[in-house]
């Protein structure tokens, strides 16, 4: 009777692995069950989820309120309405918020991912977290100089993100290669 | 299961997000409003147009808009202006001149749509007619602001020039200054910013017929005029 698994030293299963990709090169872990992946890394992934679940909440709340045409209210700072009425809250008619939901729910796809030892997960999020971050200091940039008011839910979004940049930079540079 | 956990939870989430985000956009989960508010909301019902129905859909703009002549008027014009932009100082007597021209077969229609980074006076200047409107004297201060554009828009604060207007108006000034930095004028202003966005309005002046787009150099009195008659002949039939 032929088995379809191998046992650990088989010829053929070794010579199988010498002819493939480790699986890993395509985003797959390699043996989610080995427990392979540091401890800190899951730690920090784990976190970096976490943490875009916040601006994705705050990106949704945004969004219902630009779609519903209600007034954002500012309790921190007063300047929600010149901000989120601003030629700037909207690229080619799509709204802010609704771009903020796609980044963050895909940091958090991607974070999650990586948690579980997808490792293409880990450099896709890099990718996005650094496209998020130069959007955020562009942003701030034009609250800060072009409308001359702060909106504070944009204010949450630019503090999850920044702290999202800090977390991947930190796991990218201990963990990666 | 290792394996498929991540993926359990991402759509997890998935699911949570759209399930907020539909509580959120309901129609009944409007934040509330402090009492002071909606009457204050009430008290520009009346004072910027005596019967007109009040609505709550999305993108419907200010409501009550800011309107001369009859709701049931054949032709209806738009404007989206900002009171600093030059183009829209230069529309505003044509659109006077139209607007007796037609009497109650046109109502017009002025929506808030101050282009903030540009013009540093429009917003207050949109605050100071919304403030007006709150005391029943909106087009007056509109005419006030379109008429002295040149003035106000050289000064470093045009707010005490538009304080002046309220006086000049015989409006309370007290009032008028709160109201300007009222929520329910920023509201306002809020909502017409939502209707331009949601009409793709990307500039000022932007005037709609019957809810057609004008194109801008159509915005000649000679060209508007061809255009309101057409409009005209159109709901004839």
């Amino acid at each position: 009777m032929c088995e379809w698994t191998t046992r650990s030293g088989d010829v053929s299963a070794m010579s199988l692995q010498a002819r493939t990709h480790s699986s890993s090169d395509y985003g797959v872990p390699d043996n989610p069950e080995a427990g392979a992946q540091p401890r800190k890394e899951v730690r920090l992934y784990g976190a970096a989820a976490l943490v875009s679940l916040a601006g994705l909440a705050d990106s949704i709340y945004l969004t219902a309120e630009h779609i519903s045409g209600r007034s954002v209210k500012c309790t921190i700072v007063s300047g929600c309405s010149e901000v989120l009425s601003s030629h700037y809250a909207t690229v080619r008619g799509i709204p802010l918020a609704v771009i903020g939901v796609a980044a963050y729910f895909s940091a958090f796809s991607l974070a999650t991912l990586a948690a579980f030892d997808y490792k293409l997960a880990g450099t896709l999020l890099t990718i996005v977290v650094g496209v998020m971050f130069l959007t955020t200091l562009w942003l701030l940039y034009l609250q800060a100089f072009v409308i001359g008011h702060f909106c504070q839910f944009c204010l949450l979004s630019a503090i999850v993100t920044t702290i999202l940049t800090v977390l991947v930079a930190i796991v990218r540079k201990a963990f990666s290669g | 299961m290792k394996r498929t956990l991540p993926f359990l939870i991402i759509l997890a989430v998935l699911g949570v997000a759209l399930g907020a985000g539909w509580y959120l956009m309901r129609p009944g989960n409007d934040s509330p409003r402090p009492e002071n508010t909606s009457s204050a909301v009430n008290s520009a019902v009346v004072s910027s147009s005596p019967g007109s129905k009040v609505s709550n859909s999305a993108n419907s703009g200010a409501q009550p808009p800011h309107a001369i002549g009859p709701e049931n008027a054949p032709v209806t014009l738009e404007e989206f202006g900002d009171f600093e932009c030059p183009p829209c100082g230069l529309l505003h007597p044509v659109l006077k001149t139209v607007e007796k021209e037609f009497g109650p077969r046109l109502r017009v229609i002025f929506r808030e749509f101050p282009l903030v980074p540009a013009h540093p006076h429009a917003l207050v200047a949109a605050r100071s007619a919304e403030a007006a409107g709150l005391q029943g004297k909106f087009w007056e201060m509109h005419d006030l602001l379109f008429k002295n554009q040149k003035t106000w828009h050289e000064e470093f604060d045009a707010r005490p020039t538009f304080e002046g207007y309220a006086t000049q108006l015989g409006l309370d000034l007290e009032r008028f200054r709160r109201d300007a930095s009222s929520q329910v004028v920023e509201q306002r202003i809020f909502l017409d910013g939502k209707r331009a966005h949601a009409l793709g309005v990307k500039g000022t002046p932007t005037v709609f017929l019957n809810q057609r787009e004008v194109p801008f150099e159509s915005l000649a009195p000679e060209k508007l005029r061809v255009l309101i008659n057409a409009e005209l002949t159109r709901s004839e039939k």
